[in-house]
């Protein structure tokens, strides 16, 4: 190996990681949207009253927390054809883009309900009290009063794990989705060793720069959230 | 196909086998990010010219980038350092000496390094500055006070958040086998590949890191109540 490093390779290399990046951006949006759904029903069992409900979503949370991502794709992409071709549905045509999105979202979801869980609860009971109190239907209570108040509280960590998740999704290169990591692996096979380095440090400028973008359009959003927004004090 | 027991059983030894090596990784990784972490810090809290600067770009880069990119940047980056630094320097190292745990260890101290100096920042903030003030009162150095008044105490609230990340260096090691370090996912997919049992070995892969991570959740739980007796004792 050389010790010759080529920066202009960087610029050159970029647009063609950019062809790839719709992909990366339908995978973490897609994961984002399926998780939060899956994410709701986790923090309802987990603050509900069915004890049985509580005590799967607990070991489920915890078996997606203290496993590393990779081994649940993979879970994913080897195990679920092979469970539900046991059960008579064969899922072999899939596209490897559907386990990925399948993954992350399982993988988000965990995260994303201990967010909700810990937003709820940091909503003063009162509040609650005083919507059933003006004579607001449990439900409305909920989506008018908790849930608005909740989303604030909840944002900066919704922002952080969209980041995870962003970063997360670079791994599905591992089963064959090509992705921005994906198509970096392409070019860097085709490449015959050369400007292995500059390719690389091009894909981590990408995901740098998404990264940026996600945390400044949060930040945007928390301030309209906290528009508004004054404690008894202030 | 139905899941193989048989073969999830007598794979199991062989993906446990790699236990060793992703402890290894993760051990070394918390601390000598630590020791960066630590320095990062100091850069920052004294804002050293150009120093301070070069920090914050590490600190963002390596959170806004996936560790498995940061991984194949080291893998490349590397071997150019080392030549450089073998023909320009004159020092005995090449490309061709190095091990794949260098590559391994490098990235994953890089990475735990920057999130580690986040916690350490927010831990020495928490402590009181009174107690810098009542370091130097009793005739204490900076360096005395820092080290027998400021990080014990800072010690005890970064505690949690070195535990999170420690979880954190076990499960990235899983992405060590692109790095060709054997550790317990390339393990787990050499014994996929030979039985081409797939499911049962990701399964064992599964079962292991949960174990593990299970393991030293308790135990930096245990620590948390045992460094912060002396709080309830105080109050």
């Amino acid at each position: 190996m050389g010790i010759t490093f080529n920066p202009e390779y960087i610029v050159k290399v970029f647009p063609k990681l950019l062809e790839a990046l719709p992909l990366t951006l339908l995978i973490v949006i897609l994961s984002l949207a399926f998780g939060l759904l899956l994410a709701l029903l986790l923090a309802a069992a987990k603050l509900g009253s069915s004890r049985i409900l509580r005590i799967l979503a607990t070991w489920y949370i915890s078996f997606i927390r203290g496993t590393p991502p990779l081994v649940q794709l993979f879970l994913v992409f080897y195990g679920l054809p092979q469970v539900l071709k046991g059960i008579g549905i064969d899922i072999n045509s899939w596209d490897k883009v559907v386990f990925a999105i399948i993954t992350f979202s399982l993988n988000g979801a965990a995260f994303l309900s201990e967010i909700m869980r810990s937003a709820y609860q940091a909503v003063d009971r009162g509040q609650q009290e005083a919507a059933f109190s003006v004579g607001m239907t449990p439900f409305q209570a909920f989506r008018r009063v908790m849930l608005p108040q909740a989303f604030a509280i909840a944002l900066p960590n919704l922002g952080n794990s969209a980041i995870s998740l962003l970063k997360e999704t670079s791994l599905a290169f591992t089963i064959g989705v090509v992705d921005v990591m994906g198509r970096a692996q392409v070019i860097s096979i085709r490449s015959n060793g050369v400007n292995q380095l500059e390719l690389f440090i091009a894909v981590a400028l990408l995901y740098w720069a998404l990264c940026f973008i996600i945390e400044k359009a949060v930040a945007l959003l928390e301030r309209a959230f906290k528009k508004g927004h004054k404690g008894v004090a202030g | 196909m139905v899941f193989d027991m048989e073969f999830a059983l007598k794979s199991l030894p062989k993906i446990i086998a790699g236990i060793p090596m992703s402890l290894l990784i993760s051990v070394f990784a918390i601390l000598a990010g630590l020791v960066i972490g630590f320095l990062v810090t100091l850069c920052r809290m004294y804002k050293v010219p150009v120093l301070n600067r070069l920090a914050i770009i590490y600190v963002s880069f390596i959170r806004g980038t996936p560790l498995l990119v940061q991984i194949y940047v080291i893998y490349y980056a590397l071997p150019m350092v080392a030549d450089w630094a073998g023909m320009k320097l004159g020092l005995p190292i090449s490309s061709a000496d190095l091990p794949p745990l260098a590559f391994a260890l490098t990235a994953f101290t890089i990475y735990s390094g920057a999130y580690l100096s986040e916690t350490i920042r927010a831990a020495l903030s928490a402590v009181d500055p009174g107690q810098m003030e009542a370091g130097y009162s009793v005739g204490l150095t900076t360096w005395q006070t820092f080290r027998r008044i400021v990080i014990p105490q800072a010690f005890v609230v970064a505690l949690p958040s070195i535990g999170n990340n420690f979880l954190g260096l076990i499960k990235g090691t899983s992405l060590a086998f692109t790095v060709m370090v054997i550790e317990v996912m390339s393990n787990a997919k050499i014994a996929a590949a030979d039985g081409y049992r797939y499911m049962e070995s990701y399964v064992d892969a599964a079962i292991v890191y949960w174990l593990l991570c299970i393991v030293f959740e308790r135990l930096f739980a245990w620590l948390e109540k045992r460094s912060g007796r002396y709080r309830s004792k105080s109050a």
